[in-house]
């Protein structure tokens, strides 16, 4: 754990509702405490994190930076905190604190002696490895019930691992928020009535005005709060907005040469233009057009043919209050494409303004240090030349997906296509099987007696009606067919219930760990592989009799469809104890044979 | 591979080749045999570029005895970069199979802008600028004083290159300009003298049309290029637009104003000139008496261009005597600015050609013709001799003396219009006096006589017989290629109404429509959301565009678009396009996808490529018409009817649609690749003008595509992409090869098989 203690201000609550205990709050890896400012208050507590469950938490951006830990016997326990960034880091420590205990807490007691580690591993891995744990349920069970089980060391666990230990190296960034794709309408809300126009403005679009317009972010941060307050200055921004929409450059100037405030929203903006300037020499050369201007000897002034293009004619003195809605175009997607590159709350528009500053500070000193960026260029141009039907193929950059849960992942993906192919007919819906003979024998009677009562109908039945059902078999028919024949988890699994379809999949995915293990020790080289395999085949062995046990648990009906879902379980477990029988064999054979040769 | 045309030995840097690449060399192989020029249509995304290089430079190291050298001219800087890159590729390949031998020196040349790395300088504002930047500290007179002086200020760059003098070259190898700029860096010598300098001795010259065509900069090869050249001309669909913009003119009263400036500024130093050194007034006198041809005794680094459309004589002939002196040559030029100042005082539009302009200057203000052909020249002479070295400021009385000397040039193929005002907006006044250039043969004509073999080629250069009759000369090849798909790749498509089947049009009556406006709205919208990556629209000018764009943001269509994908757009900066197109390739890289909005006739639409992931489908909204009532353009259609027999309607049809077909050939890059085309206006479903699209485009335009609206095209781009997506057979099985490998081309020239195109 890279820091052992967090100590943040918060508020103690008995409800949301509660206006709180103003306090300080601990939090040590073993335990929090909250000590109240006032000390009479009587509202101290020390709990420890082994009887925590879980936390939960608002959303970033609501009125209240609200934490909230619950308690394995019910109760719980709410801090609102001052800003969204203590909370984060104290949401991050409690639940790395909590991971420690569920995980790692529980199965101390039980063995006094935890797994040994022949290499020390560094807290970054360790942390790497917790928050894997943490992120993916099914490596947790696992992990819990082979390396707290004794089965397999920790490292052994992990050496399989290794690309998901990679890919999830706290070194890389985090995946970032991306912004939404929406201007800032400037289409002023009127009653109507009066002349009062109102606009409307969030957290979220603050930050975007402040990524796409550097002047007014600049501007932000010199006025508020001394020259003027945070009201009167989105007022002012919003008046220029309006002014920009009717296009009147010309009132535009004149609104401008008296409020010198305003002003600044009405100009250009010189930083964009300095920072156009910067960017423009990393640009690729293959787009840039800028760069022709160089060998252009036609279109000087008054060289070359007139344009025919009708030109805007303006005075000089308004030109600096100009602005396309093109450029206004070009800068939001630039940013949007850019993403969220600050991490602050956006509640506070000081905050992110002075963030977004930042970053832009720190992207111009980057700029200075990055020398191997023409060179990276260059390697695209000449990648880019060259024809690719006409050579192999080369493996093409790919960015792996963040999947955090594959398995919810995959299941939701397959529910999407079910749904898809569901659309087509009436075919995909759940069969029910759950009429009792008393109510499928009434419903027949009474069919009987209708027809009893009425006759039989010319066409016996509406051909409509006869076509829909011929089709709706069908259709039932194959995609049951195409079902069973993908063992979704729709068919079999779901029919299953619920108690057995865990354990089943539990046992799926833990014989295959188990079997990866155990084949990729063979051949037996040392001593310590030996050992391993051999306790690998006692807790194989484990797994015939409960596999055997779901087999007999379930209902009639349901044993032939999960025999068939266990028999390539068996199958694989049979072929990994006859590798271990034969090689046993071989080995005693050979060692006979060697003690023969030798004596 | 290496493959054998007739005698020639090809190196061809992949393992494969399409059949089209392959009869493109042998049709330029043989038109470098017969040492003629030669005219190549071959469509976009068959790899033109890399044939032409493998072809050529397998050509020089075939015939060891013969070195020819290649120019290669390209309309665009970032095209420049991408040709050399293939060289690159391909020049490293050669080297892997024959070794060092097959080294050879290849670089691209471009103004000080581009390759000056003189930190000072660079960060002048534009290229003039940056000239005049850079001469102040190089100038041979600055750095004169500068010895003596060590507080004037001196580049480096350039005195360490002058330091090293004949020591200074380039290794052989491939040079882009970011290269040329890091070697210099790391040298410490400049990389645009050197640039300059490696021109003579290089194997492959890549840079602008410009530097060939336009008289103002050609001079730089007109000493150091032998006849022994094959020069290309690539994307040469444009080649009579911009010979006829090299010689073109215009002047406004903000010109004829400056140029009094300048021409003050000038006396001014002539007076000043006189009180200290008169020496060197005399000195230039008795240079000019001796003909212009000796100004190679000024020192190199100051060279100004010399200008070969002009006749060779100008060059040995003397300088008339009345203009010989400063001061006679200067109040030669104050008349002129005065007459041409009162011709701009017109009420009403004149239109004359050159010989009654001149004959009316030498009435009026008694300037003869021979007189004014020699003014460019004469001022740059005396602008050196006067050490100008701030010639940004000066840019305005050199524009007068170009219009001075090619009016006492040509006495035919120009015309001289004078308009008060701007026809659009009769109450403001602005007069400007252009001299249009109709023939554009006139520029490039020098190009024809100097070089042996002149490559002509470009993916459209359909109808082909009218460019030898629009730059008047005879190639002894001329041949347009086909296409050979592997797939259907291209999926052009007509569409002519909205999905209310209402006719959509850029016509003019019915360009602002708001119902049309909202038809090509939807349509962009229902294409947003199915194709993926990258969509790029072109529209027929930047005021449609600004006026589309904005009706768009109005009625709430463009926030739906940017729900699917990102808006960019071209504008009137040049580098916030650049910028832009920049952003939208990331977008694309990065699959958050894009649209970018672009102008046909603008600067992306010239020369940037939209291929694979770039562009899946490009939408060309309406046909890009010049303006029909621009009298320059009337002028130039007169010419052409009474000089070629070309009708007024066609050149304009074909004008407009090589245009459009230059916008939507971009999507393609290789056979692998695959885009769809949509041109979105009625008039393309008529025969006269979707007949005058390229072969290879219309040759994918299925009849039942001809006539669609919104909702069918969408059908049909749903099916188009389904198709496109399923891996294919690369090399053709299916009867027709479209991907040759060493075996195949070997059996074919021994006669087994039979090439069909």
């Amino acid at each position: 754990m890279s820091d052992k203690h967090v100590i943040k201000r918060a508020k103690y609550k008995s409800s949301t509702k509660d206006p709180g205990v103003p306090g300080v709050l601990k939090l040590s890896i073993e335990r929090f405490i909250f000590m109240p400012n006032d000390q009479k208050s009587g509202v101290k507590l020390n709990v420890e994190f082994k009887i925590v469950k879980g936390h939960k938490f608002t959303k970033e951006g609501s009125k209240q930076a609200l934490l909230n830990l619950t308690q394995e016997q019910g109760g719980n326990y709410i801090f609102e905190f001052d800003s969204f960034t203590d909370r984060d880091v104290c949401r991050e420590f409690v639940a790395r604190a909590i991971a420690f205990y569920t995980e790692g807490g529980k199965a101390v007691p039980e063995r006094t002696a935890p797994p040994v580690t022949n290499e020390q591993l560094s807290s970054i891995e360790t942390e790497c490895r917790i928050k894997l744990l943490q992120e993916n349920s099914e490596l947790q069970t696992l992990h819990k019930q082979f390396v707290f089980g004794g089965i397999l060391t920790d490292d052994e666990f992990w050496a399989t691992r290794k690309k998901l230990l990679d890919q999830n190296d706290s070194r890389r960034p985090k995946q970032r928020l991306a912004l939404k794709n929406e201007m800032w309408s400037v289409k002023p809300l009127s009653d109507g009535q009066s002349n009062r126009v109102t606009f409307n403005l969030t957290p979220e679009l603050i930050h975007q005005i402040f990524a796409e317009k550097p002047a007014v972010r600049q501007a932000y941060l010199k006025f508020v709060p001394h020259k003027m307050t945070d009201m009167e200055f989105w007022t002012k921004y919003s008046r220029a907005q309006y002014l920009h929409s009717t296009r009147n450059v010309v009132a535009a100037a004149a609104e401008a040469a008296e409020d010198e405030e305003l002003a600044v929203f009405l100009k250009r903006d010189d930083m964009l233009a300095n920072e156009a300037r910067r960017k423009i020499r990393r640009v690729d050369p293959t787009v840039d057009i800028e760069a022709d201007e160089g060998d252009d000897y036609t279109h000087l002034p008054d060289h070359g043919l007139v344009r025919d293009e009708a030109k805007d004619v303006l005075d000089s003195q308004y030109e600096p209050y100009r602005r396309s809605f093109s450029q206004d175009l070009n800068q939001h997607s630039a940013v949007v494409l850019q993403g969220r590159v600050v991490d602050v709350g956006l509640s506070d528009p000081r905050g992110v303004a002075e963030a977004l500053t930042r970053k832009k500070q720190a992207e111009l000193s980057d700029d200075k240090l990055n020398t191997n960026f023409e060179k990276e260029l260059s390697n695209r141009i000449s990648r880019s030349a060259e024809l690719e039907d006409l050579r192999g193929p080369r493996d093409p950059a790919v960015a792996p997906l963040s999947i955090k849960d594959p398995k919810d992942y995959f299941d939701s993906q397959q529910a999407n296509a079910l749904k898809a192919l569901g659309d087509t007919g009436s075919a995909a819906k759940p069969l029910i099987s759950s009429a009792s003979a008393g109510q499928a024998y009434d419903s027949l009677r009474n069919v009987i007696i209708d027809i009893n009562e009425m006759g039989l109908t010319e066409p016996i039945m509406n051909q409509e009606v006869s076509l829909k059902v011929l089709n709706g078999l069908t259709q039932s028919i194959s995609s049951t067919k195409f079902h069973l024949g993908n063992s979704s988890n729709d068919s079999i699994l779901d029919m299953l219930p619920k108690v057995t379809k865990e354990e089943l999949l539990h046992h799926w995915t833990s014989v295959q760990e188990l079997l990866k293990h155990f084949w990729s020790s063979y051949p037996l080289t040392t001593k310590y592989l030996y050992n391993k395999v051999t306790r690998l085949k006692d807790a194989m062995s484990q797994v015939y009799p409960k596999l055997q046990e779901i087999k007999e648990s379930v209902q009639s009906d349901f044993r032939h469809q999960v025999s068939l879902l266990v028999h390539p379980m068996l199958q694989a477990l049979d072929a990994a104890f006859a590798h271990y029988d034969a090689d046993v064999q071989r080995r005693s054979a050979k060692s006979g044979e060697k003690r023969n040769g030798f004596m | 591979m290496k493959f054998q045309i007739e005698d020639v030995t090809v190196y061809f840097p992949y393992d494969n080749i399409y059949p089209e690449q392959y009869s493109y060399m042998l049709e330029l192989k043989r038109a470098l045999d017969a040492k003629g020029h030669c005219l190549l249509e071959m469509p976009t995304g068959t790899g033109k570029t890399i044939a032409l290089l493998s072809l050529i430079t397998s050509y020089v190291l075939a015939k060891p005895s013969n070195p020819v050298k290649l120019l290669y001219c390209t309309r665009t800087v970032h095209e420049m970069e991408k040709t050399l890159a293939e060289l690159r590729f391909l020049h490293g390949y050669q080297v892997k199979e024959l070794g060092p031998s097959a080294g050879i020196l290849a670089l691209g040349l471009s103004s000080r802008k581009n390759l000056c790395v003189n930190p000072r300088v660079v960060s002048a504002e534009n290229r003039d600028s940056v000239d005049a930047a850079c001469r102040k500290l190089t100038a041979s007179w600055v750095r004169a004083v500068a010895i003596e002086n060590p507080d004037i200020p001196k580049c480096d760059f350039f005195e360490s290159y002058e330091k090293a003098a004949s020591d200074a070259v380039l290794p052989p190898g491939v040079y882009t300009l970011q290269d040329l700029r890091a070697f210099g860096k790391q040298k410490g010598w400049c990389p645009y003298f050197l640039a300059r300098r490696m021109v003579q001795f290089a194997n492959v010259v890549v840079y602008s049309y410009q530097y060939l065509l336009d008289p103002k900069v050609a001079g730089i090869i007109s000493k150091e290029m032998q006849r022994e050249t094959v020069v290309v001309f690539d994307e040469a669909h444009n080649i009579d637009n911009v010979c006829i913009e090299a010689l073109s003119v215009n002047v406004r009263t903000q010109t004829l104003d400056g140029a009094s400036r300048n021409l003050s500024r000038m006396s001014q130093e002539i007076e000043r000139l006189k009180a200290t050194d008169a020496g060197r007034l005399r000195a230039e006198y008795n240079r000019l008496v001796d003909g212009l041809a000796q100004r190679g005794d000024l020192l190199s680094g100051d060279t100004w261009l010399a200008n070969p459309a002009l006749p060779d004589d100008i060059l040995k002939e003397a300088v008339p005597g009345n203009i010989r002196r400063a001061e006679h040559f200067l109040s030669v030029l104050r008349r002129f600015v005065q007459y041409l100042k009162g011709r701009l005082q017109t009420e009403s539009v004149e239109k004359e050609g050159p010989v009654t302009f001149v004959a009316s200057i030498n009435s009026q203000v008694g300037i003869d013709q021979k007189m004014l052909k020699f003014c460019y020249d004469r001022l740059h002479s005396l602008m050196l001799t006067l050490e100008i070295t701030d010639t940004d400021e000066f840019l305005h009385i050199q524009t007068i003396c170009d219009l001075a000397t090619l009016v006492g040039t040509y006495t035919r193929g120009f015309s001289i219009i004078i308009e008060p005002f701007d026809e659009r907006m009769p109450h403001i006044p602005d007069p400007v006096l252009q001299l249009c250039c109709h023939d554009a043969s006139l520029a490039i004509k020098p190009v024809f006589e100097r070089f042996q073999s002149v490559v002509i080629t470009s993916g459209t250069l359909s109808p082909i017989d009218v460019y030898p009759r629009l730059l008047n000369f005879n190639p002894v090849v001329s041949r347009s290629f086909t296409i050979s798909l592997t797939r259907d790749c291209i999926c052009p498509m007509v569409l002519t109404r909205g999905s209310d089947q209402l006719p959509v049009s850029t016509k003019y009556d019915l360009r602002s429509d708001p119902g049309v406006e909202k038809n090509y709205g939807k349509l962009l919208l229902e294409m947003a959301s199915v194709v993926p990556d990258g969509i790029v629209c072109f529209f027929v000018s930047y005021s449609y565009m600004d006026g589309i764009v904005n009706s768009w943001h109005e009625s709430g269509i463009l926030k739906e678009i940017m729900k699917h994908k990102l808006v960019f757009i071209e504008t009137h900066d040049v580098v916030e396009t650049t910028l832009a197109l920049d952003n939208y390739r990331r977008a694309c890289d990065s699959g958050r996808g894009a649209v970018f909005f672009s102008v046909a006739r603008g600067k992306v639409a010239e020369g940037i490529d939209f291929d694979r992931h770039y562009g899946r489908l490009v939408i060309m909204f309406g046909i890009p018409f010049q303006y029909t009532l621009s009298r320059i353009l009337l002028a130039r259609l007169e010419y052409l009817r009474e000089t070629f027999q070309i009708k007024e309607g066609d050149f304009l049809t074909f004008d407009a649609l090589r245009q459009a077909a230059q916008c939507v050939g971009r999507v393609i890059r290789s056979k692998a690749d695959y885009g769809m085309m949509i041109f979105a206006d009625k008039r393309y479903s008529r025969h006269d003008k979707r007949s005058k699209l390229p072969s290879w485009i219309l040759s994918h335009l299925r009849d039942a595509h001809m006539n669609l609206s919104t909702d069918m095209a969408v059908h049909i781009a749903r099916e188009f992409l389904r198709k496109m997506a399923q891996p294919y057979d690369k090399s053709g099985a299916m009867g027709k090869r479209t991907l040759l490998s060493q075996e195949d081309l070997e059996k074919m020239v021994n006669g087994v098989e039979e090439m069909v195109f």
